[in-house]
């Protein structure tokens, strides 16, 4: 969080230096070195390839486990990078930039779903794994075969309550316990209050529960 | 984890067991993704891709969409000109019987209506009418006799011409 801080502060000046870039700024008759457009530029463009190459992978595991489509969370992944480039000089570093990030993944998402709902006559083709492939992905601990497949199982029971939660439903619970962030970041990731991300953490969790003692 | 706090129900056997899941469900997450991210991608040489055929798609569509438009537009105004025609002729027919039955209607009601003092001019050109009337029959009626009359066989024309002299002598 600290670093994160940091490096929205750091933003901040980023992008005010590059508004003033060709102003000389005196403060407390020093006078600082001014800074051409083009420096300004080419340190931003730096920052958002650093940015890219640090949230790049958390962008892409929130898409693939929303999407379970690896080819389909990628160019989504892509082009939520692609936006937020496009838009970067409007970021004013209220939010985290993994916040912002997150919340043009989510609309990325939302325009995805939406457009196959409209288009549900085209013969879309959908590389989706079903949810057993899904579950078959374990890191390899030190845990013997029974807790593997213990393990398994239960991972294998949470995409089944993940499945049949609503799309808002899903977003959140995978916000918060895949990508393990703050009730306050989800809430302004999906544009909710922290007591409707609190409801749909409850509703979720009610239904991983259910699977968990269905299986007892 | 952040997020322990959210499990606080009530049988803590199962919260146990809901946290257990939850962390394999993550740490299945990172391993796919991590996989799927640094998997080895090939990158297919683009296939020429035949830029004329959706052109001439294009373009059979755009004629048989201006085929159709102009067929319509051709059977619209045919339909048009057709009605337009019919109640010209309709009108015409209308006109026609009306001048028809307005002459004798005219005469009649002159004449059917002894109280009515019909101008003099009306009655002197009625009559006046009436008389080039018959003698324009009685005209027609003479020509065709005459023609009738020279109609008579080949072999019989001396004599008729002898009869008209005599009947001119």
């Amino acid at each position: 969080m600290a670093a994160e801080r940091r490096e929205n502060e750091w933003w901040r000046t980023v992008n005010l230096r590059s508004k003033e870039a060709s102003t000389k700024v005196m403060a407390a008759g020093t006078a600082l070195k001014p800074m051409t457009v083009e420096a300004a530029e080419e340190i931003a463009a730096q920052e958002f390839a650093r940015i890219v190459e640090s949230h790049r992978p958390q962008i892409f595991r929130f898409l693939l486990s929303s999407l379970r489509d690896i080819d389909l969370a990628e160019t989504l992944t892509q082009e939520c990078f692609l936006k937020a480039h496009r838009n970067w000089s409007h970021f004013r570093g209220e939010s985290s930039a993994m916040t912002w990030l997150m919340r043009i993944a989510i609309n990325l998402q939302k325009d995805y779903w939406r457009n196959r709902r409209l288009q549900f006559w085209r013969q879309t083709r959908t590389n989706a794994v079903d949810l057993d492939e899904a579950s078959e992905w374990l890191p390899n601990g030190e845990r013997n075969a029974e807790q593997q497949i213990l393990a398994r199982e239960q991972v294998a029971q949470v995409w089944q309550a993940v499945k049949g939660l609503s799309e808002r439903q899903r977003t959140v619970f995978l916000l918060r316990y895949v990508e393990e962030r703050e009730l306050s970041e989800i809430a302004e990731a999906t544009g909710l209050s922290e007591g409707t991300v609190k409801a749909h953490l409850s509703r979720a969790l009610g239904r991983v529960r259910t699977e968990l003692r269905g299986t007892r | 984890m952040n997020w322990r706090q959210d499990l606080a129900g009530e049988n803590p056997e199962l919260e146990l067991e809901v946290e257990q899941a939850l962390k394999h469900f993550k740490a299945s997450m990172d391993a796919w993704s991590d996989v799927a991210l640094s998997r080895p991608r090939t990158l297919a040489k683009a296939s020429v891709r035949h830029s004329w055929r959706p052109a001439a798609s294009w373009a059979l569509g755009c004629l048989l969409a201006a085929g159709t438009l102009a067929g319509a537009v051709h059977h619209w105004q045919e339909t048009k000109l057709a009605a337009q025609k019919a109640a010209q002729n309709a009108a015409e027919e209308r006109a026609a019987a009306a001048r028809a039955t307005a002459q004798p209607i005219t005469a009649q009601s002159i004449g059917a209506q002894p109280d009515n003092k019909a101008p003099a001019a009306t009655t002197r050109e009625l009559s006046a009418a009436q008389h080039s009337a018959s003698g324009q029959d009685e005209a027609l009626l003479a020509s065709v006799d005459k023609d009738v009359s020279r109609e008579v066989p080949a072999a019989m024309e001396p004599l008729a011409q002898l009869m008209d002299d005599g009947g001119t002598q």
